[in-house]
């Protein structure tokens, strides 16, 4: 039966189809190097048309199990094709490879951990247990980094395991690239398919299917360009398998160009800045930008005109520097310009593009939680909504106001500077005392109080550098008012797509991050997350990942516990029957055994508020050395 | 929805005057005629600790008082019963309803007597090493 082909909305306009891509490529020599354009779409297939599958042979399932050799013969090679694949990414200084092996990339693997001259370095493989871990690393290293990781996985089951992970990452707008193995010919069936991306392409920014090895090497590096522009998302590359076993002969490793983002414009840049030297009382309100580059810019233009700045680092990653002396209301709060940065503001917002802009991607029409922009639904509506990166847009920005700032002007700069930092000063201690009065009651409790885990970490880790990876929503989010959210990863933030199984795999990602960077990585474990996934425990134990586990463990899914309690009530009938599918009882899991049986240090469970706090001086002494360490502590409900 | 509205109204006057009265009437012993041992049973198998907490401290606070509605087992019975007449359309983390069909008088009783056995004594935040630990490093970085 013939393969009808339809283009998706998203290959009109400037997109080609996957046969149009190839055609497009396959001309040209060897170093060819096709313009980005050519490289930005896939083609949708009817699912109507999609040729039936029918179960794997005896033949094919041996070779699964390895109890077979491969059917086809594997030539040799001088110069292996996945060699120079691998090589796109060393040159793209991707750190780390995080795969579940799968029978479709044997080539490129054996690549990555063989392949020049220092193997297995940059990128590093690292083992996961399963796909949606290895998707997870590599979106708490993205988060934490604001740059790209690989997440190498097999085929259309690969996909699937990893797809919810994929899912997050997109809603959490995160840059990571996911490499997928696909064998046409000599596997599996229902291993493979014609079209694997369209599995995902509803919740991916990008895709490319290649079918040669100038193709490949192109789509990686296009891959690249495509997940760090904004919107910053998940993208794909389906890995022929055959090409990867290829002979490469002479081809060239193509220049890799990095993308343009565009800002604002020159005019607009200059008027922002007139108005900011001209207010009486500026303010910059900072959402999340990409990189720590972004962060320093914004720092930068904040002190320049000393505006009081509000910042969004104690609700995710990459905002302004929350205990600096210009964060806080400032001398007064009758601000007359308010610039936002990736967030609204009064006057002025630069927001850049969102993930509506990829809705054509959605051929399907799922319309996955597409709804109003949050980063505008709670603030004040701008004057001027301007659709332009804020990162690229805050240097020009700060060019003109360095232009057109006065000495005259400079000296009631310098005075505002002076009168914010005091004021600010005074109201972060006055909040905190207010804070820290409120999370005394219940101190002294067994269980422990969950304010009383954030307040004893505290004094531990605030002259360490370290990362607050998981999620804290349902542990209370106590650390916003007592820690220092100074770093662009000092907290990575909530679960972009409120789904669970998330922050063991994310908080190993950024554990990657900071391995090598002498960081440490905190993760406030919630009991009914780590259950999804736990193998990234093995993961952090075999790469010797600097991860301190702290187990929130109340014992149940308690969001939902409370739901169903609710519900009860409301029908006037069993509300002592509400713990029925909510709650880990009888019997109850012992958390540390779970880490002990794959291989990590781990003591607990701790009820005892004073043993808790001696248990967390080891594990942060075992993490520094290089350990991760997991200490199930029995907490309050909330 | 009359219904609805008078209950909700209700509520909000046995707060509002349960915590006016409690803060401006001399402590006084309140009748306690429940069982706070069958209470305790009760009020970890009703959910009750799911928001105030194993010992009375959580999302909303009953130790020590705190609550208005605790003053005395006929206010706390009609915050108790009122509620149960709303029915929002759909589930919420508020209060939970506890009509007579899921929690009789005398099991409301023995959570009552459960509740009024909880005491809170937190440290004092200049007395405790770690909250001072984190006032000092906060002032530390005070400006010049």
């Amino acid at each position: 039966m013939a393969n009808k082909r339809t283009n998706t909305p998203a290959d009109k306009g400037n997109r080609i189809s996957r046969r149009g891509f190839i055609g497009a490529s396959v001309v040209g020599g060897a170093t060819t190097v096709l313009a980005p354009a050519a490289l930005a779409g896939s083609t949708g297939i009817s699912d109507k048309n999609q040729p039936k599958s029918t179960p794997p042979s005896e033949q094919k399932m041996e070779r699964e199990v390895g109890s077979s050799v491969p059917p086809k013969p594997v030539q040799s090679v001088r110069r292996a094709a996945s060699d120079l694949m691998v090589q796109v990414l060393k040159d793209l200084e991707i750190e780390y490879v995080a795969l579940n092996p799968g029978s479709s990339f044997e080539g490129l693997q054996e690549s990555l951990i063989n392949y020049g001259d220092k193997p297995n370095s940059m990128p590093e493989v690292i083992s996961a247990l399963h796909e949606g871990s290895a998707v997870d690393m590599a979106h708490g290293y993205g988060r934490s980094e604001g740059k790209p990781m690989c997440a190498l996985i097999q085929g259309t089951v690969g996909l699937q395991n990893g797809s919810m992970a994929i899912y997050q990452a997109f809603h959490g707008q995160t840059p990571l690239i996911v490499l997928a193995g696909n064998d046409e010919h000599n596997f599996l069936k229902v291993h493979t398919g014609e079209d694997i991306a369209a599995l995902v392409r509803p919740f991916t920014k990008w895709d490319a299917q290649p079918e040669t090895l100038e193709q490949t090497l192109l789509a990686l590096q296009e891959a690249y360009r495509q997940t760090i522009t904004p919107p910053c998302a998940p993208v794909l590359v389906v890995l022929n398998s055959e090409i990867q076993k290829q002979e490469a002969g002479d081809l060239q490793v193509p220049i890799y160009s990095p993308p343009k983002i565009s800002g604002i414009s020159q005019q607009q840049a200059d008027s922002i800045a007139q108005n900011l030297i001209l207010a009486n009382n500026p303010r910059i309100s900072v959402g999340r930008l990409r990189t720590p580059e972004g962060i320093n810019s914004a720092v930068e233009l904040a002190e320049l005109v000393a505006a009081s700045v509000q910042t969004s680092a104690t609700t995710g990653p990459m905002s302004f520097p929350q205990r600096h002396p210009l964060v806080g209301p400032g001398s007064n709060n009758s601000y007359d310009y308010h610039l936002g940065l990736e967030k609204a503001a009064a006057q002025v917002s630069i927001t850049g593009p969102d993930l509506k802009s990829l809705i054509e991607r959605d051929v399907a029409g799922v319309r996955f939680g597409w709804k109003e922009d949050p980063t505008l639904r709670r603030g004040p509506k701008p004057e001027t909504l301007i659709s332009a990166d804020a990162e690229a847009s805050i240097p020009l920005i700060v060019s003109a106001v360095k232009e057109q700032l006065k000495a005259s002007i400079r000296k009631s700069i310098a005075e505002r500077l002076q009168a914010s930092t005091k004021e600010n000063h005074v109201f972060r201690m006055k909040s905190l005392r207010q804070a820290i009065e409120k999370k005394r009651p219940g101190w002294n409790d067994t269980p422990v109080s969950l304010a009383r885990m954030y307040a004893e970490l505290w004094p531990l880790i605030k002259d360490l550098d370290w990362c607050l990876a998981s999620p804290t929503h349902f542990s209370g989010r106590h650390h916003r008012e007592l820690w220092d959210h100074d770093k662009p990863y000092s907290y990575l933030g909530q679960f972009p797509a409120a789904a669970l199984g998330y922050g063991l795999g994310s908080s190993t990602g950024a554990a990657l991050a900071a391995r090598d960077r002498d960081r440490i990585v905190i993760n406030i474990q919630a009991d009914g997350d780590f259950n999804y996934m736990p193998g990234s425990i093995w993961s952090a134990a075999h790469h010797k990942l600097p991860m301190l586990i702290i187990m929130h463990n109340n014992r149940a899914w308690h969001m939902e516990l409370m739901y169903v309690q609710y519900m009860a009530g409301v029908r006037g009938r069993g509300t002592d029957r509400a713990h029925i599918g909510t709650t880990f009882r009888d019997p109850y899991i012992n958390f540390a055994k779970i880490a002990e049986g794959y291989g990590m240090k781990s003591e607990g469970p701790i009820s005892d508020p004073k043993q808790m706090v001696a248990a967390l001086k080891r594990g942060i002494d075992a993490v520094r050395n290089g350990e991760p360490y997991l200490i199930d502590v029995l907490t309050q409900p909330r | 929805m009359i219904k609805i509205l008078i209950s909700t109204l209700l509520i909000s006057v046995v707060s509002s005057l349960a915590s006016t009265v409690l803060k401006a009437a001399p402590a006084t012993p309140a009748m306690i005629s429940g069982n706070a041992d069958k209470g305790e049973a009760l009020y970890y198998n009703h959910g009750c600790y799911a928001c105030h907490g194993y010992n009375g401290i959580g999302k909303h606070n009953l130790a020590n008082d705190v609550s208005g509605i605790m003053m005395s087992e006929a206010v706390y019975l009609i915050f108790l019963r009122a509620r149960s007449e709303l029915n929002p359309p759909l589930p919420t983390q508020r209060m939970p309803h506890y009509p007579e069909s899921s929690l009789s008088d005398q099991e409301a009783l023995d959570i009552y007597a459960y509740i009024r056995t909880f005491k809170d004594t937190p440290p004092e935040a200049e007395s405790n090493a770690t909250m001072r630990a984190i006032i000092n490093s906060a002032q530390s970085q005070a400006p010049q």
